[in-house]
Order: C-alpha cells, then structure tokens, then sequence
C-alpha cells in the first residue's frame, strides 16, 4: 500500500477519480448551476409525454424565462425533439386575454430543455393564469397538450410596465425588464422588451420605439457614467448597457421615443441588489 | 526586470562574500543631507543647518513629531486635523514625493491620507530625519524628494544596564495629556528599547476662543527594538512598531475616524564596519499593515450615514551598500522592492433599504523593484562630482473581478499597468572657502500616478468639494529640476540659501467633468485625474544660525514658494512666504526661548480648485526650559505659551478655513534614569 501511495500510478488514480466523479452528472435533472424551481408538471393527454416546466424563479409580472422539459412517459429519458407552442390566458371571469409569449425557436432542445419566455401582464391576484403548452413530440409522432395553472405574484418593484402611446392615445406598448438578472457593480448587459397589445389575444414584439435609459439612485440622486441606451435587435428584444457603480436601490428611467416622438416618458424599473 | 534585480542582489551578495575588508581610513564624501535628533549617532558628517534646527527644536520635550517637522524649512504640513498632519516637501503633493519610515514604503490606508506614516513616529521614536530634495534615488522614483524618518535604535551602553525616561505632561487649548515612557536595556550582545506613547486631546479652542469640534484623538503609540551583535562587523535588528489610535476627528473633514491601526515590522542586518572596499552594507526586510476606519457616528445632521474602511499591507526588502574603490571615489547602491496592497470601500444606509456598498480604491497591487547608484568623484580639496541614476519597474494591477467590474464603468482598461520610470541627476560642489560653498544639482526625474490617481472611485476631496475619478490610462509624471544651494560659516554667524525651479511634464491634476454626475451628496462636480501639458513649482529657503556664545542662538528661517499650471494661473496648495524666529538664551539650569512666526497672505490662488485665500498672521510662543537632576538622574521641566496672543489664525495649507489653537499653555515633566 506504502509503495501503491508513492508510485505516480496513485496520482493517476487520484486524478481520474476527480475528473470523473466531476462528469458524472445526471443530464436529466435540471442544472444545479442553474437552480431552476420547477413551476408546473402533468401529461400532455395522447401524447405518452410528460411535460415539465421550470424557471430561474417562480412565476412573476414581467418577461418569464421558461425552460420546457419533455419526457417519455413510458421510459422516463427525455425527448429532445419537438415542436413546442405556448398558450398563456388569464381568465378573468367577465373577460380573458392573453399575454406576449416567445415560443422555443428550435425543434431541437438545448442540453433536453427547450428555451422560451412568457410575459406575464399581471398577478394572479386579478385572474387565473393558464398556461397552454401544446406539444409536437417528433420522437413518437404524438401531438397534444397540457395545461397548467401558474401562480403569477406581483415582484417588488415591477418588471413590467404597460403605457398608452402619447403618439395615438389608443396603442397599448408593454415593456419587460429582461437582462441585468444578476446585477453586478460594473457594467451589466441591458435587455428589453417591447410588445405591442395588437388584440386582445395578440402580443406581437415591436422593433419601432428607440429608448433612452437613464439610470439613478433616487436616495441618493446621482447616476452613474457611460451608459449605453438600448437599441433593437431582434423580436422585440432591445440591448443596451447599464452601468452601477455602487449596490443598492437604482432605477432606472425610460424614455421611449417613436421617431422624433416621445411616446412615454413617466415609467421607470428599479433593480435592487 | 525583477529578474534583473534580483540577479544584480545576488551578484552584490557574492561580490561581498569575496571582498575582504582593508583597513583603510578614508573621510566619508558628503552625503544626503541627514538631520539627527540624539548626537550620538552622528558619524563623521557635517553638521547641516537643518541637523542643528531639528536638534534645536526637539529640545522642547512636549513637542509632537509634527511640530518639530514643521520647523523644517523644506517641509510643509497640509492640515485637515490637529492630528495625522501630511508632511510635503516643499510644494510637491504626497504623490510626488516618498515618505518613508527607516526605509520602508508604508501606505496609508485612507484614501482621503489621513494617515500618513508619519504620525507613526512620536518624537521619542524619531532617530533622525533625512531630506533628499535634488537627487539621491536611492529611496525611489519620485520628483520632490524623499523624507526618511529614521527610527530610534537601542543603545548600548557599557555604564548601565538599565535606562529609560518617563515624561507626563499637558496642554490647555485641547485639555491635552501627553505620556511617555521609555526603557532601554543593554546587555553584552544584546540591547533593546521598548517605548510607549499616549495622548488624549479633546476638541481644542482657536484663536479667539472658538471651540472647534471634531478636533478630538486619542492614541497609543508603542514598539520595541532590539541589537544584536552578530560579531564585530555584523549587527541584526529587528523592529516591531505598532500604533492604535481611535476616535480621532477631522474637523476639515466630512468623517472622522472610529480606528486606525498601523502594525509595522522589520528585520536587518547591517555592517558596522567602517573599512574595506564595501562599506555600510545593509540588508532588510519589513512588512507592514495599516487598518483604517472612517466613520461619521459622531457627527450630527448627516444626510447618509456611512462607513469607509480602507486596509494596506506593504511586504518589502532592499539591499544597499557603498563601495569605496579609493579615497576620492565611491559608488552608493540600493536595490529595493516592495509590493503593496490596498482596498477601500464605502458603505452607506438608508432605512427601509438595502446598503449601499462600493470600492473607494478598488482591490489594487503595486509591484515596484528600483535598482539606483550615486557615483560621487571627489575631483580636488575643493569640488565634488557627483551623478545619480535610478530604475524602477512598476506593476499596478487590480486583483479582484469586482475591482475591474467597478472600474470599468468609468470606461478605463483594467488590465496591468506596467511602467519603468527612470531618473538622473548630476550635482558639482565648490568650496570657495568655509565661508562659502556652492552646490548645484541639475536632475531628471520620473513618478508613477498613486493609486488613488489610477483606481480612485469617487473620492471627494473636502478640499474643492469635487468627487474624483481614477484614470488608468496617466503617464508618470517627469520633471526637470534645478537646485542650487550656497551656505557657509563666518565667525558667529553661519546661513544657508536655496533657490529651485521645476518643470513637471505631463503634470496629474483632477479636471472636471461635466457630463458626469457627483456621488458624494453636495460634491460640486466631478473630476478626472488627467495629465496636463506641464506645470512649474519653484521656491527658495533661507536659514540663518546666529551663535554668539553657548548660552545663546538666534534662528531665523525664510522659505517661499510659486508653483503655476500650463496656463499660467496658481497651483493649489502653495503657501505664502514664511519666517520663523527663535531666540533662545541658557541662564543656569534654565532656558528661556522666545518664537516668532510670520506669514505674508496667500492672494494667489488656484480658481479650479475653489482655494481660498489666506490672511497674514503673526504669533508668537514663550518656552521656559529648566534641566536640574534628582536622586543623580536627570530631571527636565518644560513649559510655555504657544500662540501667546491668542491670534485667531490659520495657515494657507490648512483644510476647511478652520483655525488653529488659540493660547495654549503646556507644561511637560521628563524624568531620565
């Protein structure tokens, strides 16, 4: 044993142990690096598919990132191909409307989930959320779908905000909150989201506001250098960059122009951290 | 580079080895002008002006290391408290010139330098204080100079075994106590000094009467030192100097200090030996580490209550030696490096919310390895050559992804700063006669930006009100200088008078910003750490010693400085013209001494720093010294009236137009045994 220590075989040993013992993950599970919460499960009927869905947090007003787990009902292993299609509604009892929605953009999952975001426009407090996800299994050919009902709670400071554009007075806008999710003090990734209530039911993303973001610390009124307003990219998503230069309470002001035209100025999101 | 120098000490190592020691007998060449405060360390050097001023001064037993460096004509103290006074040579700022404690690189830890090292040195710790103004880079890459406080060392004393001294004494204009206690024990091989300080002082009246509050501190400052003779040639000493100081306050300031914390040590090893090839070798290494807490629990009306620790820890080594290859040339070395670290941080509370918590000095690492040689050539019995060259290679680096995340939102590049600075001088020196002798010292000189100037985040300067912003992106300032002194003796009088002139390229001064919005509540603005095309500092000092017999000295000393910016308009920070006199006459056992200061108003100042202008003054002190002896030790009384005419006054350098103490009378009893 003495000489089994001393020999470099040992070492290998030792080495391989760690290397391996770090691999062996169980790639079904969601990403403990992640820690994802489980929001909702059940079987989406005639499909011999279990449906799963999680999030970095529980549910929110505001842009929800969501990540869709499929299994195979029969075998438990999960099902990496599919089409999947989201159908969040809030009934309201008199009335019920929908909410902006991306769909995953691939059939194909990412590390078994698949991607996708719901903004949810307000609490449970005033409805109930049901989300719809309809699902084409092209593992097994089966489609069909599972509904869940999802607890949306009012965060903090909003995430989200809705205004009525100083343009027309008639077009609604809904602006999410999606990036800085870990601020940092430095330089944090600015993300939005701009959706346009076209009806009650359609939400399409919007690319033609420009935004200027001004950030502050109300209890401390100053702002912080070199920031960079956010510009569109791509489906309604808008990047910038947001500076802190200290932790704390900060908020962050909104100006949002169409062309030369200032069509809401009054809104702001606060980030505490 | 560190390679380099760590080679160039290894080489220097086994040059030693091999050299053998020579008796030889050769005058020591003048050296870096070095005041001694206790005579027996004075070796074969030349009394300056400067030693005899500093001896003269530290006579009076209830004077603080800062009053004594104030009488320094080179010296200026910039005052933002009655405690913790930043010593400036002439009208250079900290970062452009080195302090130093027994050759070791201290930093402070505040980044608004409440703590500079010397308030880590009492009086009765303090051996000497060596001055480099033109030239002598063997204590680093800096434009002004380097102020050397040369820590007291135990004695060896073949009478007694046992020494010390205990001193008690009081001050009325900040209801003041001061106590001190030292003792010395010296053995075959073996001596140690171990010494202890107090002080307590409350918020002290000025000129007038009016009370000044937050200008209260309490300190303890207390070390032990210890010899050894490794053999006849060979001593070790070893040092370990700590200093707590707590609920200090800063009137000029908008917080005070709840702790500060210094805790200093070092190892050395020294050759005693005044004959071979190799002279005066000396080999240390130290480390030191400082904590410092600002808070501003005690103020009332605080819009924001905050905290602002900083820490620093140096670690540092040198090696230096002399290398006398005949009697009319010798080759001076130093190799030294150091590597310091800092962080700072500000937290903030507001009720109902989350604190608010930022980097001050975001975490920083300054590298630094100097190499420098001061050749001197005596040419004949009248002229002396003399050429000096330093090397410093500098590495700043910010060590946390905190530290670089922060900064970068000021849209620096965070990445290692490396720079190597480079510095020269040449000095001739001509004896016309005793009488008169002249020294000129032409010199090139570079200085690395501190790291405030780099990585400071936001610190608002109580000065001109302005929050200020790091730029990694400074170069080393560089100046060219010029300095001449003539001095001489003649019968009972002897003078001294210098005259300097510097160009500083690329000169640092903080520029405002105006797209940028003040951190600190009620700042003016903020400013950026730019370098400007250049800047000039000039200045003359004058000193007059008047002996006629041994009971009797006048002193009289003059300085005056000018410093302007590219566009011709004042620097900040430069003091009018200035006289100090004293008269001091021995009856018995008794001296009486009588002061005078004076000062010219300061009108020209600096607009961009929001200065203000300082009116001129006159005060003046009356000491009474009695020395008389007591069961066979001696026992000195001293005591006086500082500011004798209550004069409601303050100095140009002073923070905050807040006045200095009023009639203050101190009384100090010494006991030696």
């Amino acid at each position: 044993m003495k000489k089994f220590i001393q020999s470099p075989l040992y070492i290998i040993v030792f080495l391989s142990v760690v290397f391996l013992g770090s691999c062996t993950k169980d790639a079904v599970e969601p990403d403990a690096a992640l820690s994802y919460i489980q929001l909702a499960s059940g079987y989406a009927a005639g499909t011999s598919t279990h449906v799963e869905v999680y999030a970095s947090d529980s549910a929110f007003t505001g842009y929800n990132k969501l990540y869709i787990l499929l299994k195979d009902s029969a075998t438990g292993k999960p099902v990496d191909r599919a089409v999947v299609t989201l159908n969040p509604t809030m009934d309201m009892t008199t009335m019920s409307h929908a909410s902006p929605k991306e769909n995953p953009v691939s059939i194909t999952a990412v590390n078994h989930f698949f991607p996708c975001s719901v903004s949810f426009i307000m609490p449970s407090t005033a409805g109930k959320w049901t989300l719809g996800v309809q699902i084409q299994n092209l593992e097994n050919g089966k489609s069909g779908t599972a509904s869940f009902t999802i607890n949306v709670k009012a965060p903090a400071s909003a995430k989200m905000f809705s205004f009525k554009s100083l343009a027309d007075n008639t077009t609604t806008f809904f602006v999410g909150l999606v990036e800085p999710s870990k601020p940092i003090v430095g330089i944090n990734d600015l993300e939005l989201v701009v959706y346009k209530k076209q009806s009650m039911m359609l939400f399409p993303a919007d690319s033609s506001l420009s935004v200027i973001m001004t950030p502050e610390m109300p209890t401390m009124n100053h702002g912080s250098p070199n920031n960079v307003d956010p510009v569109h990219t791509i489906n309604g998503h808008y990047k910038g960059k947001v500076n802190f230069t200290m932790t704390g309470f900060w908020r962050l002001n909104l100006k949002l122009k169409s062309g030369s035209t200032v069509v809401d100025s009054t809104h702001y999101i606060d980030i505490t951290f | 580079m560190k390679q380099l120098i760590l080679t160039a000490t290894l080489v220097h190592l086994l040059v030693l080895v091999q050299a053998q020691p020579k008796p030889t007998n050769e005058k020591r060449a003048d050296s870096i002008p070095e005041v001694h405060l206790e005579e027996v360390k004075v070796y074969g050097l030349t009394k300056n002006t400067n030693q005899q001023l500093l001896h003269y001064y530290r006579a009076n037993q209830a004077a603080t290391t800062e009053d004594i460096l104030a009488r320094l004509p080179e010296l200026n103290m910039i005052r933002r408290s009655s405690y913790g006074m930043e010593p400036v040579i002439r009208t250079y700022n900290s970062g452009q010139s080195g302090l130093l404690i027994d050759g070791m690189r201290i930093h402070g830890a505040c980044t608004d330098k409440m703590d500079p090292a010397s308030i880590y040195v009492e009086p009765q710790n303090l051996q000497s204080v060596q001055i480099q103004t033109g030239h002598g880079f063997q204590s680093g890459s800096v434009i002004g100079g380097t102020v050397n406080m040369k820590l007291a060392e135990a004695q060896f004393d073949d009478s007694r075994k046992w020494s010390g001294s205990v001193s008690s004494g009081y001050q009325s204009a900040a209801n003041a106590w001061y106590e001190t206690g030292k003792l010395n024990y010296s053995g075959n091989r073996l001596a140690v000094m171990t010494n202890i300080s107090w002080r307590k002082a409350g918020n002290y009246r000025s000129g007038g009467g009016a009370v000044i509050p937050y200008s209260q501190y309490e300190k303890l400052n207390y070390g032990i030192t210890a010899l050894y003779k490794l053999n006849d040639n060979w001593t070790a000493k070893a040092d370990l100097l700590l200093d707590d100081g707590w609920n200090i306050g800063y009137p000029a300031l908008p917080m005070d200090v709840g702790y500060a914390g210094a805790r200093i040590a070092a190892l050395s090893w020294r050759n005693v030996s005044r004959t071979g090839k190799w002279q005066e070798t000396e080999y240390k290494i130290y480390a030191n580490s400082i904590r410092h807490f600002m808070d501003d629990s005690r103020r009332i009306n605080v819009p924001m209550h905050m905290d602002m620790p900083g820490e620093s820890r140096t670690y540092g080594g040198y090696a230096a030696s002399k290398l006398v290859l005949n009697r009319n040339i010798q080759l001076d070395i130093k190799a030294d490096w150091s590597s310091t670290f800092l962080k700072a941080s500000m937290t903030m509370y507001q009720q109902g919310q989350l604190p608010m918590y930022m980097l001050t000095w975001p975490d920083n690492n300054t590298l630094q390895s100097g190499l420098g040689a001061v050749f001197s050539k005596r040419i004949d019995s009248a002229s002396l050559f003399r050429i000096s060259a330093r090397a410093d290679v500098f590495t700043k680096s910010l060590t946390t992804q905190m530290a670089k995340d922060q900064l970068s939102v000021l849209n620096n590049p965070v990445n290692n700063i490396h720079r190597l600075l480079k510095n020269i001088a040449v000095e001739y020196n001509y004896r016309f006669s005793e009488q008169l002798k002249l020294k000129t010292i032409l010199s090139y000189s570079e200085r690395m930006p501190t790291s405030s100037e780099l990585y400071g985040f936001y610190l608002f300067n109580a000065f001109d009100g302005y929050d200020y912003i790091g730029n990694t992106l400074l170069k080393p300032e560089n100046a060219w200088k010029a300095e001449a002194n003539i001095s001489g003796r003649s019968g009972i009088f002897q003078y001294g008078l210098t005259g300097y002139i510097s160009r500083i390229n690329q000169y640092i001064m903080g520029i405002y910003q105006p797209g940028l919005s003040t951190m600190t509540i009620g700042a003016n603005g903020v400013k950026k750490h730019t370098n400007l095309p250049y800047a000039m500092i000039a200045g003359a000092e004058a000193s007059l010693i008047v002996q006629p017999d041994h009971s009797l000295w006048f002193i009289n000393t003059t300085r005056y400085s000018y410093g302007e910016d590219h566009q011709q308009q004042a620097l900040p920070m430069i003091p009018p013209v200035r006289n100090t006199s004293s008269v001091r006459k021995m009856i018995g056992p008794c001296a009486v001494q009588a002061e005078l200061e004076l000062a010219t108003a300061q009108n020209r100042v600096s607009n961009k720093a929001m200065e203000r202008k300082t009116a001129a003054y006159a005060i003046a002190h009356l000491r009474l010294m009695y020395s008389g002896s007591l069961a066979g030790n001696l026992f000195s009384i001293d005591g006086g009236v500082e500011n004798l005419f209550d004069q409601a006054y303050r100095e140009h350098l002073d923070w905050g137009g807040i006045r200095r103490p009023g009639r203050n009378l101190y009384l100090q009893v010494t006991y030696q045994f």
